[in-house]
């Protein structure tokens, strides 16, 4: 077999050095400025490092320990201590709890928990439309109806919410050239298509969709380069490795787009040095770009990765484990 | 320089969530030795002093509330770190007792310049303009500059939304948004939040809409957000288009297609017009030919125009040899990246029509 070249390669042990590091440079005003996004951070770091096949290079019990103290009374997750509780940051500390199977520890430390955060969740659909809001406030947008659907499904409780109405919301969303947006009428955008899809495919209700005409559109993302855009005109962007291809896995039309050119793309994105991915080739890294760049390679069959979840953006041995299926 | 987890879902689906922290942070850093940050922004030739409260009198009644997460408290490194941990410190001491007062705007403000993505702070101020009774009109006019100096904050829009609701106008709101959208003409808040002003106070009809979207799309024929925006306006009410509207959005498209006739957005409004009105999609056989044709397949000036005669051609009695060239031609020559998908196309064409 040939050498593959250096930029082709994924540079597995960078990257786990890299997502390791992120939690010990509490000296960086980064750190403190990002706080309204610890927990996702924390999820797409763990998730990143499952599909990486190092599950355990970061400490559990520290983990745990963190994603309960966000947890609020009210059943919904804040980004960290002191901060309000918000329907992404629930998400992510249902799937970090998710992950490292730990429902069970969550019952041990509150009575009731997953209850708890089940009602959280549930109070924060419309109920005239069926959509969700982000927390009390109530910016409401199809990300947070996904969301939803997503935390319940994991915990078994989607019986909390009006499923039908909410899957009636995501349908007026659909859009004259085939995407969706955050709500009826706005522009179609990947990564509400992939809000969109998630939700129709947790409710099993993908009949919905004009299967042909959103994979066309989706297929049109990618640029010469190989790389992925959002909308059109836009510039490629390795997070839409994940929205796009996610979205056409789940519409079973991966094969619609050139898969070399963007693992091509995806690699190129890396940080040689340091590890991490960033958005586009000699960008600066961060772990958003980093999970996604890796989630997109294992939907591409990179080998040496663990196999993804294309609704969930988790591993597959999890939500099988957890879903049952 | 490693950046943690500075991307949120928020700002990541719909931007790069770097550039939330380019806007964001050259102000705060400027003068900090420790970064390469500092030449991202022309805003970064603002400097300021830092402002801290504990030896200000207003300030002396509150004791500032640590963050309680476990007893990990590394000491700031950064001055602008201890101005961001001390003014937080000041806040939570305020939430904790429930304080609305002017002091406490300021207090907000202070924070949210450093940091507007810190959702709490935002939800806490919008309570505290409520409970002081703050003119809106005053919040708005504080908040113009505040959504001009960060660009793909969400935050800043559910807010305006919530006190332009609350005030029962849109006065003025076009002139901002024509402001907000010479910094980023395709920005997704800005385009969402001025499809909420024309449902919250009917503006479909508004002759004053439709020509603004007409100027947007004369600037730039390539902005899908406009051209979505004119579909909303149009159609965006649901049911069978008039055939008069239909017409004039027909000839109007075609024109900007003519301009530019490798571009996506307006062969997909095209399109949608056809569809929603009803039409067969024949109507735009004539026009499609203009740009593309089996019989010359070196003078194609539009992938777009191909796969709509492709479509036509597979519809048609006899025609299913030229859909097929078509579709050979995009996925061999005009659009080869995507060969599978014209490739599944043709195969459509062997099955029976239903």
């Amino acid at each position: 077999m040939p050498k593959v070249p250096d930029e082709m390669q994924l540079l597995v042990d960078k990257h786990v050095r890299y997502i390791q590091s992120l939690d010990t440079r509490k000296d960086e005003l980064e750190y403190w400025l990002t706080e309204h996004l610890r927990l996702n951070g924390l999820y797409w770091g763990l998730t990143a490092l499952h599909l990486l096949r190092h599950a355990d290079a970061l400490p559990r019990k520290e983990l745990l320990d963190f994603v309960f103290s966000c947890l609020h009374e009210s059943g919904g997750f804040g980004a960290a201590p002191g901060h309000d509780a918000h329907m992404l940051y629930t998400v992510s500390g249902v799937q970090l709890l998710a992950t490292l199977d730990a429902f069970d520890d969550l019952e041990a430390r509150v009575q009731g928990g997953r209850q708890k955060i089940g009602k959280f969740i549930a109070g924060l659909q419309d109920p005239q439309t069926g959509t969700f809001a982000g927390d009390e406030w109530g910016e409401q947008d199809t990300r947070f109806l996904y969301g939803a659907l997503n935390a319940l499904s994991l915990m078994g409780l989607l019986h909390l919410v009006d499923v039908d109405k909410a899957v009636q919301h995501v349908h007026a969303c659909a859009n004259f050239d085939g995407g969706y947006g955050t709500s009826p009428g706005a522009e179609s955008h990947s990564g509400q298509v992939f809000t969109c899809l998630g939700a129709l495919t947790i409710a099993g209700r993908l009949d919905l969709v004009d299967q042909e005409k959103l994979g066309a559109w989706l297929s049109e993302r990618q640029l010469k380069n190989g790389g992925l855009n959002g909308r059109p005109e836009k510039k490629e962007d390795v997070c839409y490795s994940w929205w796009v291809m996610s979205s056409m896995a789940m519409l079973d039309r991966l094969h619609w787009i050139d898969g070399d050119k963007l693992t091509s793309f995806i690699l190129q994105c890396q940080d040689p040095e340091l590890g991490g991915l960033a958005d586009r080739p000699g960008d600066m890294v961060d772990v958003f770009h980093t999970v996604f760049g890796i989630a997109g390679l294992s939907l591409l069959k990179y080998p040496g990765l663990d196999e993804v979840d294309p609704v969930y953006c988790m591993p597959r041995s999890v939500t099988r484990r957890c879903l049952g299926k | 320089m490693a950046l943690n987890f500075i991307c949120g879902w928020l700002s990541a689906i719909f931007c790069s969530p770097i550039r939330l922290l380019h806007a964001l942070l050259p102000r705060l850093f400027a003068g900090a030795p420790s970064t390469s940050f500092v030449e991202a922004s022309p805003n970064s030739k603002e400097t300021r002093m830092p402002k801290f409260y504990h030896d200000d009198e207003a300030w002396a009644d509150i004791e500032p509330l640590a963050q309680d997460d476990g007893g990990m408290h590394p000491l700031a490194a950064i001055a602008y770190t201890e101005e961001y941990s001390e003014a937080m410190g000041y806040l939570r001491a305020v939430m904790a007792q429930s304080e609305f007062s002017e002091r406490v705007l300021e207090l907000t403000e202070h924070i949210i310049s450093m940091n507007p993505a810190h959702y709490t702070v935002w939800l806490y101020r919008a309570k505290v303009t409520s409970e002081i009774g703050r003119s809106l009109q005053d919040e708005i006019a504080w908040l113009n500059p505040t959504a001009l100096k960060h660009l793909k904050n969400y935050q800043i829009w559910h807010h305006r939304q919530t006190i332009i609701n609350a005030l029962g106008s849109p006065e003025g709101e076009p002139e901002f948004i024509s402001t907000m959208l010479e910094q980023d003409s395709k920005n997704y808040h800005v385009w969402s939040y001025r499809q909420w002003l024309v449902k919250r106070f009917d503006l479909f009809d508004k002759p004053e809409e439709l020509t603004w979207t007409d100027n947007m799309i004369q600037d730039d024929v390539r902005n899908n957000s406009a051209w979505n925006h004119r579909y909303y306006l149009v159609a965006g009410r649901g049911g069978k288009l008039r055939a008069e509207i239909a017409d004039r959005e027909i000839e109007y498209t075609k024109a900007a297609i003519r301009k530019a006739p490798q571009n996506q957005s307006p062969w997909n409004y095209i399109s949608g017009i056809v569809r929603v009105a009803q039409l067969p999609k024949s109507t735009l056989k004539d026009f499609a030919l203009e740009f593309a044709d089996v019989q010359t397949p070196e003078e194609v000036y539009s992938s777009h125009a191909l796969d709509i005669l492709a479509d036509i051609y597979s519809e048609e009695e006899n025609s299913k040899e030229s859909a097929e060239k078509a579709l050979d031609l995009l996925a061999t020559k005009y659009d080869p990246i995507r060969a599978n998908y014209w490739n599944f196309r043709k195969g459509l064409l062997e099955q029976p029509t239903a």
